[in-house]
């Protein structure tokens, strides 16, 4: 259980990247490097001490969300048209709320565009 | 191809903006002394009627150009025949699976002409006769459709069909490359299909000046090998997909909207390719990679957020490269198949991401759809005609997927352009007399009460708005009386503030509990310009509004409110009553008909966007 104290005190240093519109909903930044805390400081009585997807979208919700919490999440997921790549990839691929993040990741979200 | 129908005013608007502009190309006349005032007014004149001559002889001479044109190509056609049935002939009959034709079928000219992609390893003589045996659908001339076309043309493929409905706009010209500025108010697709004559006038080039749904696309599609997603709508993207899996057609589709566009091939099947497990392989369709489509609200258009023109260039010609690529049958894996082009022209970045493979339970690509399993009834409307075979849509399942209204799929199916009338705030003095006249109770909620808002509600027992609506519709058409819209009725209902509320229980006191927490459009000088991002028009509660509202009881003048139609500043300037003090209110204005309006009727220099 030593290690449970370990990982409790790292923080978790993540590449998380907007695109196609959805920047608009976070300052209009697109690319950001977050620090994310220990998982047990962000959310108490988490079970678990791994960051998922999940808590990750928690935490851009409470953290980065400026504008309308129904354009960009719906139920505990994001919301349809959202593409969410973790390192280039369709989330879809990796399980998508339940991957576990690991440090140096790069996670996108890029609203699907319609236009031409 | 465009959502929105145009109406015939706006088309006059346009022609009359057209001779405004060539009014400005004449001289200017500042200099000439004051008291010849009248001789200058004859000198423009003048000039006016000689340009209009010049004008119509220029018509005259392109329309002759155009018919010599038209005959020199059918009697070359003749003389040369088709370069496909020339190379079938001396192939083997329907050969686009079978071996590739043999080396030195390709005429003389072919092979000068095409020299120099002929070169390419990738290509050479045979990939050369494969592009000139291929046939491509292009959905959309648009930004999209007009570079991937003119690549493909330019290429030589043997037979492009090119469909939008639409007219030319001069908005239209700095991204829609084919058009030029003569073709304004001219078909898009006859206006593309001529200029791509021009660039090679040995394929076969057919426009189709239609809209594409579901009772033409099958028919369209089967002609075709490969289709082209040039659209800018949600509803005709999915169509589109569907119609690639019945068809067993690929797709390759591309987006575009601002400084951003996207690119992917959907429904990608090869028969010489197998996948790891040796069948053969199949990539994902846009339902298996977006099952459920995004609201309306959040999607962005070109018309509304703007587009840098060179970005649908960029994606539009990577379309056609794809399209070749196919053509010449290079492996999946070389292919954008489960991947997609991120382009970013803001800083300069393409990235290509990997998709999810294939959903073997999608709706439309599966070997079972379910998207086909219906029931009679509901199918009525929903089907695919093929063949006098009609492939039978649910009309739940395929609404529900697109997560859409059924009446809004009827307007932007329906072949006639909608009738937009003008909008003449209440006019209709007996519809206002009739939502007076109904019961009507203050707000039971706290927060309704406290806020100043004044939201009532109408104390009788109907479902919601549109059952309200139906009951006025009966009433009034007891009298005889032309009832008004169901939008002018939702406005009056919005304007006088009344809602609709059935508690659900005794707690339920209130439903605006969303309205609670979010309140106005953007006013900082950023938004207000762009009108925001992507439906992004509301923004929560706070500084914004509040320090609105007291600008405008410092303000010594009036506060007017203009946006582009006039909906949004009409919304806004609403907002800023309710909370400002009845000795500042007669200060707001709102502009209604936003600045469209104003260019229509008060300034014809205002220049509209």
């Amino acid at each position: 259980m030593n290690s449970k104290f370990t990982i409790m005190a790292e923080t978790l240093k993540l590449n998380i990247q907007f695109g196609g519109g959805a920047e608009l909903l976070f300052d209009k930044i697109k690319k950001r490097e977050v620090e994310l805390p220990p998982l047990k400081k962000f959310k108490p009585d988490c079970q678990s001490e791994k960051w998922t997807i999940r808590e990750l979208l928690l935490w851009i919700k409470e953290n980065l969300l400026r504008e309308r919490e129904e354009l960009f999440l719906q139920g505990d997921s994001v919301r349809p048209g959202i593409l969410v790549l973790i390192n280039d990839t369709d989330w879809e691929l990796y399980g998508e709320l339940e991957y576990v993040l690991q440090p140096a990741d790069t996670i996108m979200f890029i609203s699907t565009l319609h236009g031409g | 191809m465009k959502l929105h129908n145009r109406s015939p005013q706006k088309r006059e608007a346009n022609l009359k903006r057209q001779f405004q502009r060539q009014c400005q190309i004449l001289p200017q006349t500042t200099e000439t002394p004051k008291d010849s005032v009248a001789l200058c007014t004859q000198f423009r004149v003048k000039k006016m009627e000689q340009l209009y001559t010049l004008e119509n002889e220029i018509k005259e001479l392109r329309q002759k150009l155009k018919e010599k044109e038209e005959e020199m190509n059918k009697i070359r056609r003749e003389g040369q025949g088709d370069l496909r049935a020339w190379i079938l002939g001396q192939g083997k009959l329907d050969s686009s699976s079978e071996p590739i034709v043999q080396c030195g079928t390709l005429p003389k000219w072919a092979i000068e002409r095409y020299s120099r992609q002929i070169l390419l390893k990738d290509i050479g003589v045979q990939g050369q006769t494969r592009i000139c045996q291929a046939k491509v659908l292009i959905v959309g001339a648009g930004g999209l459709g007009c570079p991937s076309a003119m690549y493909l043309v330019a290429a030589g493929v043997g037979e492009i069909g090119i469909i939008d409905y639409d007219v030319v706009e001069i908005t239209n010209i700095h991204r829609q490359v084919l058009h030029f500025e003569q073709d304004e108010n001219v078909s898009k697709a006859e206006s593309a299909a001529s200029t791509l004559r021009s660039i090679n006038s040995r394929i076969k080039v057919t426009p189709y000046n239609l809209q594409l749904d579901s009772k033409n696309a099958m028919e369209i599609a089967s002609q075709y090998d490969i289709i082209l997603d040039c659209t800018d709508n949600v509803p005709t993207r999915y169509m589109l997909s569907d119609l690639s899996c019945f068809t067993k057609k690929p797709l390759i589709s591309g987006s575009a909207l601002k400084m951003e566009g996207q690119l992917t091939i959907y429904g990608y099947r090869s028969e010489t390719h197998k996948d790891d497990k040796g069948v053969s392989y199949k990539g994902p369709c846009y339902r298996c990679v977006f099952p459920t489509p995004p609201s309306p609200d959040v999607v962005g258009s070109c018309s509304a957020h703007g587009v840098a023109g060179p970005v649908p260039g960029v994606i539009g010609i990577l379309q056609a490269m794809e399209a070749l690529k196919i053509i010449l049958d290079m492996p999946p894996d070389k292919l954008l198949v489960e991947r997609m082009l991120i382009f970013d022209a803001e800083d300069m970045t393409t990235r290509t991401v990997r998709l999810r493979k294939r959903n073997p339970a999608c709706a439309t690509c599966s070997d079972h759809p379910t998207n086909l399993q219906c029931r009679k009834e509901q199918s009525k409307d929903y089907f695919l005609h093929y063949n006098s075979e009609n492939l039978q849509v649910c009309r739940l399942m395929f609404l529900n997927t697109l997560g859409i209204k059924e009446a809004m799929v009827r307007c932007w199916l329906a072949k006639k352009p909608i009738k937009r009338t003008k909008k003449h705030r209440f006019k209709c003095q007996d519809l206002v007399d009739y939502i007076d006249k109904l019961p009507i109770i203050d707000s039971k909620c706290h927060l309704c009460l406290n806020s100043e808002s004044n939201v009532k509600y109408i104390d009788l027992n109907v479902k919601n708005k549109f059952h309200l609506y139906s009951m006025y519709v009966k009433e009034v058409s007891l009298k005889n009386i032309k009832p008004a819209s169901r939008k002018t009725f939702s406005k009056v209902l919005l304007a006088k503030n009344l809602r609709m509320f059935k508690p659900k229980n005794d707690r339920d006191v209130c439903d605006l509990v969303r309205e609670h927490n979010l309140i106005n459009y953007p006013f900082n000088d950023d938004d207000f310009y762009r009108n925001s991002t992507l439906g992004l028009d509301l923004i929560y509660e706070g500084s914004n509004l509040d320090k609105l509202v007291g600008q405008v009881e410092e303000s010594q003048t009036p506060v007017i409110f203009i946006c582009r139609r006039g909906n949004d500043s009409q919304v806004a300037a609403k907002l800023v009553l309710d909370k400002l003090p009845a000795v500042h209110q007669s200060k707001v204005k709102d502009m209604a008909g936003g600045l469209h309006a104003w260019a229509e009727k008060v300034d014809n220099n205002f220049p509209v966007y």
